[in-house]
Parts: structure tokens; sequence; C-alpha cells
């Protein structure tokens, strides 16, 4: 019988070192906060861990992290709707917040209210559109990247992307 | 305009560029430390063998060896690795796994106290196997009991199936010696590794057995471990005796030296 090879996946403590830091700026500039970041941040690795012994060897492990990342976004996005929505309820809506957010057109010029138009077009993208751009931008992925962490074809990361690009240039 | 846009995607979250993403960095990462300690995966190095058994995959927790498997080529190896990572957290380490391939070298070459590793029975299926397991390490080398009896002495006299099927999933064969199981009527019986390395092991430890042996050689004896007497495999007490409670010698001198006496009936050796 010939020697075999022993062939074992990376140590995961390796995994983490390599792309802690990548992670982290993709969970800021996602959720746009520091304590939201932290939890989103702990999350994906302890589910990263834990699914570890599923990847299989071989597979690439960035897309596969953003994954997980990009799913625990979309359950916190999920929930932080529900939350807003029993406190809308039971507040009543604040009619000068209202005007803000729609009245900062003419600023545009200004870096930072672009800044927060920019997040507000962001957000009110289809899921995944607004998935695949933050991929490509936040965390700087290729398409094929991209299509791996979302699961779908290369040209459908592609489509996603410039669809989210057209519809903020669109709006803004 | 384009070129805006990109631009500020890019800009976007850059507030927390800087030191401040090094000192988040390093809290989370305390936090996520603190939390992945309660569902850790003991670690284990991992390494390949070559022993005159074949090549093995061996793996050691701190707390010793927690599986030795026989290698038994296509796509085993892989197979087995991606079953392992379930359980533990796999580092390559050919020094410390090396040691345990001499180990087995020098028993196989007849040195009885070779094996000296502690045993991590971890890898265990269920209570029943590890209970079995631990039974098993009280069988010396140059004896063998039968399904049935390892059945009995772990609490479970008409197991005998269950109790192969606990040798079958053993993850610590040669340390714990599921080659030392065999039939009731003295044949050998299947073995993990395939019945040939069962052969070699058992010849290792002194069973006159040739090359392709179904039974147990005639100057095998058996013993009672209630009466402590020996009998030769034909004695006609044999018959009506408690099979559930005797064990197998490879030779007299073994059996008096397991505190058993001479049959007066059969007179073995």
């Amino acid at each position: 019988m010939a020697p075999e090879k022993l062939q074992l996946p990376l140590p995961f403590e390796q995994i983490m070192q390599r792309h802690e830091r990548e992670i982290m700026r993709y969970l800021l500039r996602v959720s746009g906060n520091g304590a939201d970041a932290a939890d989103l941040f702990q999350e994906t690795w302890l589910r990263a861990y834990r699914a570890y012994p599923r990847l299989e060897p071989g597979s690439e492990i960035r897309p596969w992290l953003y994954a997980i990342a990009v799913n625990l976004c979309r359950n916190r996005a999920r929930d932080g709707v529900r939350r807003a929505r029993v406190i809308v309820a039971q507040e009543e809506k604040n009619p000068a917040v209202d005007r803000m957010i729609k009245g900062h057109r003419g600023f545009s010029e200004n870096e930072g209210y672009a800044a927060v138009r920019l997040r507000e077009l962001i957000a009110s993208l289809p899921p995944k559109q607004r998935e695949a751009l933050q991929f490509r931008y936040f965390a700087g992925m290729d398409f094929a990247d991209i299509a791996a962490a979302m699961e779908c074809s290369e040209q459908g990361a592609r489509a996603n992307v410039s669809q989210a690009i057209r519809k903020i240039k669109l709006a803004w | 305009m384009l070129m805006k846009i990109e631009k500020l995607m890019g800009s976007i979250g850059g507030e927390f560029e800087g030191h401040g993403i090094d000192a988040l960095l390093r809290s989370s990462r305390r936090r996520v430390d603190h939390a992945l300690k309660h569902v850790r995966r003991p670690d284990a190095a991992v390494g390949i063998v070559k022993s005159p058994l074949g090549d093995l995959l061996v793996a050691m927790t701190g707390r010793g060896i927690v599986l030795n498997h026989y290698l038994l080529g296509g796509d085993d190896l892989a197979a087995t690795i991606a079953k392992l990572r379930f359980e533990l957290d796999l580092v390559e380490d050919r020094r410390t796994i090396k040691e345990v391939g001499e180990e087995i070298r020098r028993y196989i070459g007849g040195e009885a106290a070779a094996l000296r590793r502690n045993i991590d029975l971890t890898l265990a299926v269920s209570p029943f196997q590890k209970k079995v397991l631990h039974k098993l390490q009280e069988v010396p080398r140059g004896t063998v009991v039968s399904y049935q009896a390892l059945g009995a002495a772990a609490g479970a006299p008409k197991g005998a199936r269950a109790v192969g099927n606990a040798m079958h999933n053993n993850p610590v064969p040669i340390y714990v010696p599921c080659h030392r199981v065999i039939a009731s009527d003295g044949r050998i019986g299947g073995y993990g590794g395939g019945a040939a390395r069962k052969l070699q092991l058992l010849r290792s430890e002194g069973f006159a057995l040739a090359d392709a042996a179904l039974r147990l050689p005639d100057n095998v004896v058996w013993g009672h471990k209630g009466t402590k007497i020996y009998c030769r495999a034909n004695c006609r007490t044999a018959a009506r005796v408690d099979r559930s409670r005797i064990l197998f010698f490879a030779g007299a001198r073994e059996a008096r030296q397991a505190g058993m006496r001479p049959c007066k009936i059969c007179q073995p050796a």
C-alpha cells in the first residue's frame, strides 16, 4: 500500500487570526455601530466554529465566513424591524425625523449627509442586491467569492451588484 | 457620478478605521474566546504510524490515545478524518505519534510491556461499549475470552452480539485488546482490521496459530474463573461448564500464571 499523506484542515485558530480583522471591518460597515458589530462578531465566530467540521476540506474559507456573517446580519435586521415596529406602534411617529430623512437631498455635496443618504438607499435595496453590494464594496470581495458566499452564479452576483448601483444612482 | 457613488461606498464606515478597530477587535476577541470555551472540542495530535500491522491513523488527546485506526486504503483516511473533526480539533504532530508506532512495533516484536500509553475512551459510542472496553482491558496478554464471557463480565450475559458491536467500533484497537475476543466455540472470529491482523496479534502473544487458522490451536487450555481450574480443550467437563465464566489461555504456563490449577480429569500439562 502506498504511504498515505495526511491532510488536515487548517486549525480554526489560524482561520480566526487570518480573517478576524476583515470580518470585524465588514460587520462595522454593515451594522454602522460598534456594539452591534461586536455582537455579530462573536456570533459569527461561534457559529463558524460549530460549523467548521461540516466545511469540506479544500473549500474556500473566506466566502464561507462571509456567508455566516451575512446570515446573522439578515437575522438581526429582521429582528430589528420587528423591534422597531413595536416601538413605532407604542410611540407617536416623529415627524421631525421624517423631514430630516427626506429633506437632505440638497445637501448631497456634503460628505456627511451624503453618507447618511447612501446608507438609507442601501438599506432600501432588496436583500440580495444589498448583500452583494456590501460584499463588493465593504468586504472588497471578487465576484467569484460573492457567488460562493451567496450560493449563486458569478453572473448573478455581478447582476445584483450592478442593479444595486443603478438603483442608488437613480434615487440619488 | 459613478465614480462618486463608488468612492462614497468605500468611505462608509471609514470612521471605524484606525486604532478604534484594534481596541474593538481585542475586546471582541476576548469575548469570543470566552464563549468558545464552552463549546470547544478537545485538541488532539494526529499522525500516520507505520507498523508491522500496516498503516495506522493515531490520535492522542492530553489524556491518552483516543483513536488507533487501521487504514484500509481508498478514501478511508479522508472519511475517518472527516468524522473525527466533529469530535476533536486536529493538529498534526508526528513526533508524539511516532512514539506510539514505536510501542506497537516493540509489542509485536514480543516485548510484553511495550504498550505504556494511557487510553482515552472519549470516542466510545455508548456507556455499554465503554464498560465492555474497560472490562476487556483486564484480559491479559496470552489469554482470550469469548464474546459471551465478556458480555457476562460487563453485566450482559446475553449480550454476545452487543459485545461484537462494541468490538467492531473499538476506537483504540491493539491498546484495548479486542483481538483477544473470540467465539465461545473456539473460532477466531472477525476483526476490524481484517482477520489476518487478529491472527498476527494473537501469534505475537503466544498462541500457536497458522496463517489462515479459523480456530484456536489444540494446545490451548481453558480455565474457569470460579473454580480456578484449567482443562484441555477436549476435557469432558467442557460440556457442562458455564461458558460465560471461562477464559482461554495460550498454554498451561499462562493459566498457572493466572493462578489456576490443572484439572484432575483431563490432566493438562
